[in-house]
């Protein structure tokens, strides 16, 4: 059964414009000078005789002098005494932590090279978030600070350290402030540390604040319970979940920690059970989360405080004034409401803005669906977002009036991220001494008196609490490279206490955390973490005057109401911009946009039409007195009248990788009600001149066949089978090639389309245990980015009257205003075909097919002839068009000796005109079989973890051996949503996708 | 001309009847020798006697010359009785060895004889190989094959400088027969009745030069002999067998290995649990080294290899104390497989069972380690062609198939299970 849905992954693609039809033509991006060569013209030019001769002669004696080379002496240099605990040719495991997540790093020889989840941890156990999986890169980054600097010029430690003492001393007898200023502080001993310091300068102060704030949240729940704390959310426990604007599972509070949850509700198990969660999405850009949601409906910023009165009205039966006046938002919210009434207790709302009085009417909301408890956890809070917006203006304010003497700088770099830098660098020039401690001279420490360079997480001793009760450790798995100091240590010297940070640490941890739970410090480093807080929270009930919230939001939505409006969004990759130096980052594909390399400005494709921008295009951005030009995205699913821009971009001194990469929109922010607000009244002009995107999304084209399957919520419940679509149940097949036998093994793996959210950390993970290059911003318009795993994202279109579905109808129709688009991410990777058509065209045979099920790749074997590529109908393969980690054209990040550290060595980096593609980790294959083989036992399931499977936090990647028949992946297989992608060729992959199940309202 | 030829001809008569006569001594020795070899192992004399090199007991080398074979043999059988008998030698050796040698009563006259023999034709050996090791040396220990293919390559220059002379000669000397051909006509002219001998050499040379089929078949020859010859290059270039650099420390694997015993698993443990067999850290060398000092070979000074690794690890023989100063010793690697290649110990050693003289070549007889196989591809498909995978593995029950076989009492190799496999190796 084929479905009659029209899926499309760009505008280009569904237009079928001229450029679009000509590109998925060719094999290559830019045509191949062929056709210049072979005409007749080029064939029957003469080529001289004794040129040709010459040219023969030279080339034969370069080639011979070339290979008399002598063999290279190759050394082996072993350890003088080696550790205990390392054996060349084994990894090593440490618990550490990474922003608050109990990890597992695995180091090879003493060094760090990839980083996973510690399954036995609580909270976030199973997948990483993308910077987690590429955090291991900044560890080997060479535009770090390799010494400690005064004044801009290398010293010592001890000159450093002297020349602080003396400003604090300084500031301590002038009784001026001493202040820290941070992103938020959840480490006990760092937190310990500046005691420390405080108790010998009682001058002091710490100031945390966030680049992206969460201050709202705070705020309102502090007024509303008395708790100034941001809650931790349970989604699991949510059967209806409304979002207004709220990108949870990418970037909101802990986005990768609630996809685990979220997903638990709508995976394939879950809908084994007969359950589905429902998810409607107010926003305006379309997030990550917005292409996940079952329903979603395009509003302005403006419009999300309108929306949550409506909400609240349709809920408690009030008349609140103010509601939203949009139709289709209208109707939605009624049956929003309805749901939302009905699942009391297991239900939820949750906000994306940073405003008080919007928070405290979601309090409100959630209040009175019972929410507080089980869902939105108020005593195991979370700590990761504790910055105040108001503490760092009163800082500026201070400073700027000279009462501050020392200002150190901690994971905080307001010269870039703060909205209004000026602000910054006057109070700045005002203090006595400012330090940074930050690993590179940034756009803040580069201003200031002295910087203090810091450790990465994998070089230092530390702890972190992300939670209320959940503490875990981190441990170095290396010495410092670079001659770097870890802050706590920097703070203990100056506070004059000589503890070494190892000692001061595990003082900390006996004493204060793990006093009373008859744990060791040393059963902490092996476990990683310990909980102490309560299983659930316990109920609560929200104290909010919603006549004053009320009017405070309409006034604020005037406020920003316009003929555009802009909204910020933090990407999913980049952050706030604290990872814009990391190249694995910057190249992978923005979940819904595609877009790697910039930032950019979405529009909906019916205002850059009224704009007259078409692709390539370019605008001016006009917002609180700040304007930038930049390129366009012309994005499905923006509201109309709104224009989204991702912040965390435009650094520029962040490093080689990351510097003047897109544009700076920090500044587009402003304060509201006291906190840094995303949201503003701005006017979008067309810019003169066009810049081309590196946007990966009609790259690899599948030619509009047919390989979604969707279905509803509904239709499946009365037949699991539905719309999968599978070739075989109605065909009979008939096999050119003999089957292929597996008689041990047979790898394979399933797809959850329901559980894929699309963030792409399962990119990253591959990247980084393949060692795939980056290969830059400019080779990705050229269609040759080397990622062996993609992520698909096609849109289909929605409009009033009902789903424009049929190719045909969508031809005719021209009143869509593409805000009504749903979203398919497709995982798409090589597909293990039992009859691979590449194997078959390959003239050297460098790809051919194992007894377990996998297509194999001999590097060493191929001489490029690209036929499988060509040959490939899922295009999945990849070709070396330079050797990307090792060519200074092409210096992102690898050139040189101690980046390459990076890579993994049980993975060969490939050199140029070499073909590569997903090779299903066969390193870990082998590894697992022949740890079971020392072992002399059978191979477990689980045993052998796929990169991928590994990264993802939602379990949508499944992997295993089929001739097991207790494999979870066999028992994935047999369910009947399993389809596989182009069964109909008969190529006969191994890899098999679930149908994607929208909960949606009609059914 | 013949001249020449005629003593050419008796030179090598006269060497090949040396070559001959080399040959008989060689044999009849190297039954006898076979023998003393045997016997030199079977009671241990190597654990105090070497032959060119001072141990617990004398270099062994020129014993023959040194001493008379009753008198060795009156030694060998009971040495503690000459010393006390008196004899002069036995009494010399005594206050310069002070480790008494024990009675080999067991040994007959002719076990003894064939000892002697042994230890001659090691000598011969050992002279040999210091010639071939000179020139050897001459190159650098860095890559012997290219020292081979120099040498070939001379020797070939030389050929063919040999031919070019030859073939020119030939070209002067036809010329000059042409002149005197022409002078012999005119003279012929003058004096018609004379008879004209031409050199039966020539008369050939010119034949052949004449008969065009052949001149063809003689270029097809040569193309093809320089043809194999090339191809036979072309194959073993990268193949690296016998590759022995210098390494930094001569490190004998036959005292540690094969004198001393030591099992392979007490220095290479990353063999039998990991990818890497791993050369030991220093501190592993110490274990022994600390106090084995081999002081006694050099009067009382440590053995310069040794202090080697002292220096390596800041160690003070003196004091017996660390320093802090270590420095890790750089090895020279004898065995390189490309990058491209994945090669796990373990599973060779751990799971297939495979004894590391397989690969690596008697490694308990090496003073140096050498490259022993080729560490070809072909030569890695071969054995997985031949060798069979252990059965009582419980982790090959999992392979249905092979189980299947395995219970009709058929043969598994690891070919048979995949190990042919691109992607076995190549990732």
């Amino acid at each position: 059964m084929d479905s009659n849905k029209k899926y499309w992954k760009g505008l280009e693609e569904l237009q079928q414009t001229p450029a679009f039809v000509e590109s998925s033509k060719g094999e290559f991006a830019e045509p191949i000078p062929v056709e210049d060569v072979l005409n007749e013209a080029g064939l029957s030019t003469k080529t001289p005789r004794r040129d040709f001769l010459k040219a023969l002669g030279f080339g034969l004696g370069a080639v011979t002098l070339a290979a008399c080379n002598r063999t290279p002496v190759h050394k082996a240099v072993p350890y003088v005494i080696k550790p205990e605990e390392v054996t060349p040719g084994i990894p090593n495991f440490y618990a550490s932590s990474f922003n608050g997540q109990s990890v597992l790093v695995r180091t090879r020889e003493g060094r760090p090279i990839s980083i996973a989840a510690n399954p036995n941890s609580i909270g976030l156990n199973q997948g990483t978030d993308a910077t987690a999986a590429a955090s291991v890169l900044d560890l080997y980054d060479m535009s770090k600070l390799q010494n400690p600097q005064v004044g801009g010029k290398d010293v010592d430690w001890t000159k450093l350290d002297a020349t602080v003492i003396a400003a604090l001393d300084k500031a301590a007898s002038a009784g001026k402030q001493i202040t820290i200023v941070s992103n938020s502080v959840n480490s006990p001993s760092t937190l310990a540390a500046i005691a420390k310091l405080a108790e010998k300068y009682p001058t002091t102060t710490h100031v945390q604040v966030d680049a992206v704030s969460y201050s709202g949240i705070i705020e309102a729940n502090r007024a509303s319970f008395g708790k100034a704390v941001v809650p931790s959310y349970h989604f699991q426990n949510a059967n209806v979940v409304v979002s207004v604007a709220a990108d949870f599972l990418g970037s909101w509070l802990a986005g990768e920690e609630h996809t685990q949850d979220y997903i638990k509700n709508r995976d394939y198990k879950s809908l084994k059970n007969g359950k589905m969660s429902r998810h409607i999405q107010f926003e305006s850009g379309l997030s990550m989360t917005g292409t996940n949601a079952d329903v979603r409906i395009a509003i302005k910023p403006s419009e999300e405080g309108a929306a949550l009165i409506s909400l609240y009205n349709a809920i408690t039966g009030q008349s609140l004034a103010g509601g939203i006046t949009n139709k289709k938002a209208q109707t939605a919210i009624t049956l929003a409401a309805k749901e939302l009434t009905n699942a009391r207790g297991a239900a939820v709302v949750v906000a994306g803005s940073n405003d008080v009085n919007v928070q405290s009417l979601v309090n409100a909301v959630n209040s009175a669906l019972g929410a507080y408890g089980s869902i939105i956890d108020l005593d195991n809070y979370s700590k990761q977002y504790q910055g105040s917006d108001a503490a760092f203006q009163q800082f500026l304010a201070n400073a700027t009036a000279g009462q501050v003497g020392v200002a150190f700088f901690l994971n905080s770099n307001p010269v870039y991220d703060y909205f209004k830098p000026a602000d910054v660098q006057n109070a700045l020039a005002k203090v006595d001494f400012t330090l940074s401690f930050a690993d590179r001279a940034d756009e803040t420490a580069s201003e200031l008196n002295a910087i203090a360079p810091n450790c990465t997480f994998l070089e230092a001793w530390g702890d972190s609490s992300s939670k209320e009760g959940y503490y875990t450790v981190v441990q170095p798995t290396i010495n410092p490279v670079f001659n770097t100091r870890q802050a706590e240590q920097s703070l203990l010297v100056w506070a004059g206490d000589n503890t070494n940070i190892y000692e001061f640490v595990r003082q900390n941890w006996e004493n204060n955390i793990l006093a009373g739970t008859g744990k060791a410090w040393k059963d902490v480093l092996q476990t990683g973490f310990i909980y102490k807080g309560s299983e659930t929270g316990s109920s609560y009930t929200a104290n909010v005057d919603v006549n004053a919230v009320t009017t405070a939001i309409n006034t604020a939505a005037k406020a920003i109401a316009g003929d555009f409006e802009l909204k910020l969004y933090e990407s999913t990759s980049i952050r706030d911009g604290r990872y814009a130096n990391n190249a694995y980052l910057q190249e992978l594909p923005d979940p819904v946009s595609k877009v790697t390399w910039d930032n950019y400005a979405a529009l909906n494709p019916r205002d850059a039409e009224k704009l007259g921008l078409g692709e390539n295009g370019k605008v001016t951005v006009e917002a609180n007195g700040y304007s930038v030009e930049l390129p366009v995205v012309l994005q499905p699913g923006q509201a109309l009248g709104t224009v989204s821009v991702a912040v965390g971009y435009g650094r520029t001194k962040v490093g080689k990788a990351g510097n003047n990469v897109g544009k700076n929109a920090y500044p587009f922010a402003q304060v509201v009600n006291g906190t840094v607000q995303f949201a503003a009244k701005a006017s979008v002009t067309k810019a003169g001149g066009t810049y081309e995107l590196a946007q990966t999304q009609t790259h690899h084209t599948i030619e509009g066949r047919n390989i979604i399957r969707e279905t509803t919520f509904a239709k499946y419940l009365k037949d699991p089978n539905s719309e999968s679509g599978r070739f075989a149940d109605s065909h009979k097949t008939y096999d050119l090639w003999n089957k292929f036998e597996a008689p041990g093994h047979k790898w394979v793996m399933a797809i959850d389309l329901n559980a894929c959210t699309g963030c792409g950390s399962c990119i990253v993970a591959c990247n980084v245990e393949n060692n795939v290059p980056v290969v830059g911003r400019d080779e990705v318009r050229r269609r040759r980015e080397m990622h062996w795993l993609r992520i698909d994202r096609y849109y289909t279109l929605e409009t009033a009257e009902g789903k424009l579905t049929k190719e045909k109808e969508i031809a005719k129709a021209t009143d869509y205003d593409y805000e009504d688009v749903t979203v398919v991410h497709q995982p798409m990777l090589c597909q293990h075909c039992d009859h691979a058509p590449c194997e078959t065209v390959c003239p050297v045979l460098a790809t051919v097919h194992s007894s377990e099920g996998l297509n194999h790749m001999a590097y060493n074997r191929c001489f490029g002839t690209r036929y499988c590529a060509n040959n490939c109908p899922y295009k999945v393969r990849r070709f070396n068009w330079f050797n990307y980690w090792n060519d200074s054209r092409f210096d992102n990040y690898l050139n040189n000796e101690f980046t390459q550290l990076v890579l993994n060595p049980d993975v060969t980096t490939r050199s140029r005109g070499v073909m590569e593609k997903c090779s299903m980790c066969i390193q870990r294959i082998q590894a697992g079989k022949l740890e079971a083989k020392i072992e002399k036992r059978k191979l477990r399931d689980g045993d052998v973890k796929m990169a991928c499977q590994e990264a993802c936090s939602a379990n949508a990647i499944i992997f295993g051996d089929i001739n097991d028949p207790e494999s979870e992946v066999s028992k994935a297989l047999r369910n009947e949503r399993v389809y596989y992608v182009l069964e109909e060729i008969n190529v006969q992959p191994n890899i098999g996708y679930m149908t994607k199940v929208r909960n949606t309202f009609e059914a | 001309m013949r001249n020449i030829s005629s003593v050419l001809g008796k030179l090598a008569k006269t060497m090949s009847v040396g070559l001959m006569l080399l040959f008989a001594v060689t044999m009849s020795r190297a039954q006898d020798a076979a023998n003393g070899a045997a016997l030199f192992k079977a009671n241990a004399c190597q654990s105090c006697h070497a032959i060119g090199k001072k141990l617990t007991g004398p270099d062994l080398a020129g014993l023959a010359e040194r001493r008379e074979e009753a008198w060795i043999i009156k030694w060998i059988h009971n040495p503690q009785g000459m010393v006390d008998s008196g004899d002069p030698i036995a009494v010399e050796l005594k206050g310069q060895y002070p480790t008494m040698m024990a009675s080999y009563a067991n040994l007959s006259e002719d076990d003894i004889r064939d000892i002697i023999a042994y230890v001659g034709a090691e000598e011969v050996k050992l002279a040999e190989k210091a010639v071939t090791g000179d020139a050897g040396a001459a190159g650098g220990g860095a890559s012997n094959d290219a020292n081979t293919l120099m040498i070939v390559g001379l020797i070939a220059i030389v050929v063919l400088a040999v031919v070019v002379i030859v073939v020119l000669n030939r070209v002067i000397r036809s010329l000059e027969k042409v002149i005197a051909a022409n002078q012999a006509a005119i003279e012929a002219a003058q004096a018609k009745n004379e008879v004209y001998q031409e050199s039966s050499v020539a008369k050939f040379a010119k034949a052949f030069v004449q008969n065009k089929k052949l001149v063809g078949f003689a270029v097809l020859g040569l193309v093809a002999f320089l043809g194999v010859l090339g191809w036979n290059t072309m194959w073993n270039v990268g193949v690296h067998t016998g590759y022995q650099p210098v390494q930094p420390i001569k490190f004998s694997h036959q005292i540690h290995a094969g004198v001393n015993q030591i099992e392979c698993q007490y220095c290479h443990g990353g063999a039998y649990k990991s990818k890497n067999a791993s050369i030991p850290s220093a501190n592993v060398c110490m274990n022994c080294h600390n106090t084995v000092t081999a002081s006694d070979h050099y009067d009382g000074a440590v053995s310069p290899e040794i202090a080697k690794i002292y220096k390596a690890v800041d160690f003070n023989p003196e004091t017996k104390e660390y320093g802090n100063n270590p420095k890790p010793i750089q090895w020279v690697r004898i065995h390189n497989l490309p990058d491209f290649a994945y090669f796990n110990h373990s599973q060779h050693v751990t799971v297939a069972g495979v004894e590391c003289q397989t690969c690596h070549g008697p490694i308990e007889n090496m003073e140096e380690v050498y490259q022993y196989s080729p560490l070809t591809m072909k030569w890695c498909v071969d054995c997985h062609r031949e060798t069979e995978v252990d059965v009582n593995n419980a982790y090959y029950d999992q392979l249905i198939e092979a189980h299947e076989k395995l219970k009709k009492g058929e043969k598994m190799t690891a070919a048979m299970i995949g190990g042919l496999e691109c992607g076995k190796c190549h990732y």
